[in-house]
């Protein structure tokens, strides 16, 4: 005799997580505590959850990881709850489908084949061609129906059993096995992949994308070859909504030139695993300058932003600080002029056609801005995601899935034809678990036809 | 300006109020003839409603836009309205049971009167932005649309279980008129799986086409965990029926919360939170 406890003990964490009931908590709570991470600003410092939520609910924000929802440990512990509960589930179910897959319908007595949901019976007796009308019933029947099973001696005549979509007992483990998948593929990808940006001026080129963390830290990756941004296209609507960001990309490899295209919202470029979306533009300043120092030699220099200028000679150093497309019909710029050892300097406001002087040390410099155009920028998402392809795979797999489980439904039509002497008794039943509406019509059809043959 | 395609979508407002008032008579009265013509006035404004998405179309390509009318609130509500319109006509098709309509055709009225006339939501057809240019726009839209009006429908069953009350007592004259509780149950199922199938793919293409756009197919944004959330409930609503004595009441009950998270997911975000889908701020 077995006790209850060497029994259930065993048993208890299977029964725990292939419970439905299990499911249904963690469907609640994963709804529920989603919803915290779209009320609740996301990956904020932490300073500004202090300042905007006092002390109390700082800590609370603080200890659960609410700055982060849907990393923090005890989310992702629901969804790995959520995970064995999908895995414990279906193996447990496993061996209850396979004996619904495996289900022979031909075990049946003449009795059962009336308890179906649909059936027709007739009697012929009396009658002198019973064999032709037989033959001829049965005929009428394969044409309709297609493939059958039989068995013979069935309360003393013939069974014949048409089935079809036996196994659409699976779509539903297809779904659930297509959740995993997503996981894994997601899993995959986070651990494989990466995410950054890239600016590129006109212009411009680079061998490497940059990763900002959290914490502000930054990050070079490697490319592992250079890419360069030939020209920045942007449009606008007449009603000033924008219309097109296009970037002109060519992708070098080994020196050499190995492939050129465009690029616009929408529809990325993807080199050796590494996909470039546009995702940002900036517009940038190229001024041209002209220094004139207090002992008649001039320097030329061309400027862009975020970039020095440098006159070696007269240790001078210059940038721009601040540009103004447009100020009075023309462009002006902030420039700051010092020594190059930044010890000495000031900024200076530079107008078009309006010379300014400015006193760096005992030198005076006369400086004039020659020109001004604007140069574009443009932002690319960088993204290598190995795992992307598992996550469409999951995707595929719960889209075929949901098709199998509302559409498919497993049907079953059987007839069974005995004669006894001058007595011809014929029995049509049918079951189906799905769409009840459209295989009653199957049904119907298949009885007036033998309907016809019948009652001739 | 007044765009004719929107003062035909604004009129077909009135036609499902009509339908909705006739049903509610078929309802009460039950006279056959009054029931035909519900549907007689519900196709009708469909056919109008067809229309005028059809004009809005190609007024777009007159203004030299060119694209499907489903990207901006306007449009997502008026095609809201029309499939939830095409869902009951299907149901009703299936069932033959007309006093359903007095419980889907108010859905599709609501969003029409909200889209023509509210003044926090504008007609005018505005051009795609970058990010809007792209095909999985129309397959986005349209699979999302399916799952939120079969969800309409399936909340429509939910109210009607919930008040026609347990067919073993004696029942209203009212009550009679309605499905019994266990063809409901099995309609209310059936719609939520529907629903449920067309809110996957929408999650889906959205997916594929965040990926697309900006490389990141899932990036918590307040609509995408919103969609998920409606997935979750759905989800319940599922697989509570696999619980004993979960079964009936309680999947009423979740079939109208899935709803509500719906229009979380569809208005809530646009107006209360920021994100990805900002175009119902405007």
């Amino acid at each position: 005799m077995k006790t209850k406890n060497d029994h259930s003990q065993p048993n208890i964490l299977v029964r725990f997580f292939s419970s439905v009931k299990l499911a249904i908590f963690l469907f609640i709570m994963l709804a529920l505590t989603s919803i915290i991470g779209t009320v609740l600003p996301q990956g904020e410092s932490l300073q500004f959850y202090l300042e905007n939520y006092g002390p109390f609910y700082f800590k609370i924000i603080k200890t659960l990881h609410l700055y982060d929802t849907y990393h923090a440990w005890w989310y992702l512990t629901l969804m790995g709850l959520f995970s064995i509960n999908l895995i414990v589930c279906t193996i447990k179910r496993l061996p209850y489908t396979l004996r619904l897959f495996k289900r022979n319908y031909l075990d049946l007595s003449k009795d059962d084949l009336l308890r179906r949901p649909f059936k027709a019976k007739w009697e012929i007796t009396n009658r002198n061609n019973l064999d032709q009308l037989k033959e001829k019933v049965i005929n009428q029947f394969l044409q309709l129906v297609g493939k059958v099973k039989t068995k013979e001696d069935v309360d003393g005549g013939k069974l014949y059993l048409s089935e079809k979509g036996n196994w659409s007992y699976w779509g539903v483990y297809l779904i659930h096995l297509s959740i995993l998948v997503i996981f894994a593929g997601a899993i995959f990808g986070s651990f494989t992949g990466f995410k950054g940006r890239v600016m590129l001026l006109e212009g411009e080129s680079t061998d490497h994308a940059i990763q900002m963390d959290t914490h502000g830290n930054v990050k070079k990756i490697p490319l592992g070859f250079t890419l360069r941004c030939n020209n920045f296209k942007v449009d606008f609507y007449p009603n000033g909504a924008p219309k097109l960001f296009e970037s002109d990309l060519t992708i070098i490899e080994n020196g050499k030139e190995v492939l050129n295209r465009s690029i616009v919202v929408n529809s990325p470029l993807t080199y050796k695993g590494v996909t470039f979306y546009q995702s940002s533009y900036q517009s940038v300043p190229d001024l041209k300058i002209r220094i004139v120092s207090s002992d008649g030699e001039q320097k030329i220099l061309d400027l862009s932003a975020f970039d020095k200028g440098l006159w070696p000679e007269k240790r001078l150093l210059i940038g721009i600080i601040k540009y103004l497309p447009n100020v009075h019909g023309a462009p002006a710029a902030r420039v700051y002029v010092g020594d190059a050892t930044g010890n000495q300097g000031d900024a200076v406001w530079l107008l078009q056609s309006h010379d300014r002087e400015i006193q760096v040390g005992k030198d005076t410099f006369r400086l004039s801005l020659i020109s001004a155009k604007e140069k574009f920028m443009t932002g690319l998402q960088v993204k290598k995601d190995p795992g992307v392809w598992l996550v469409w795979l999951g995707c595929a797999m719960m889209i075929l899935g949901f098709g199998i489980v509302f559409w498919v439904g497993h049907k079953r039509i059987w007839l069974w034809i005995g004669q006894d002497n001058n007595r011809l008794e014929i029995i049509l039943a049918g079951q189906t678990n799905k769409n009840k509406v459209s295989f009653e019509k199957e049904f119907e059809k298949i009885k007036e036809a033998i309907n016809k043959q019948v009652g001739e | 300006m007044h765009l004719s395609s929107s003062y035909i979508l604004s009129l077909t407002t009135f036609v499902y109020l009509g339908a909705t008032a006739i049903y509610l008579l078929y309802w009460i009265f039950r006279l056959e003839k009054v029931g035909i013509l519900g549907t007689i006035v519900t196709i009708a404004g469909f056919i109008m409603q067809t229309a005028g998405i059809g004009m809005r179309w190609y007024e777009s390509y007159q203004l030299g836009y060119g694209h499907a009318p489903l990207s901006n609130l306007y449009e997502s509500l008026v095609f809201f309205s029309w499939v939830t319109i095409l869902v009951y006509l299907v149901v009703e098709f299936k069932t033959r049971n007309r006093v359903i309509g007095a419980f889907a055709t108010p859905f599709a009225c609501l969003a029409m009167a909200y889209a023509s006339f509210s003044p926090n939501v504008q007609d005018s057809i505005q051009p795609l932005i970058p990010a809007l240019q792209s095909n999985w726009l129309i397959a986005h839209v349209i699979t999302c649309f399916l799952g939120y009006a079969s969800f309409a429908v399936a909340c429509g069953f939910g109210i009607m279980y919930l008040i026609r009350g347990d067919s073993r007592k004696s029942s209203s004259y009212l009550l009679e008129a309605l499905p019994s509780r266990k063809t409901l149950d099995e309609l209310m199922h059936q719609t939520i799986i529907f629903g449920f199938l067309w809110l996957t793919v929408g999650i889906i293409t959205g997916a594929v086409w965040a990926n697309q756009a900006w490389g990141t197919y899932w990036s918590w944004d307040p609509k995408e965990t919103w969609s998920l959330i409606t997935w979750f409930v759905y989800a319940t609503a599922l697989h509570a029926r696999f619980v004993r004595g979960w079964a009936g009441k309680k999947i009423a009950y979740l079939s109208i919360i899935g709803f509500v998270s719906v229009i979380f997911t569809y208005f809530g975000v646009n107006f209360l939170l920021s994100g990805l889908h900002s175009y119902g701020s405007s």
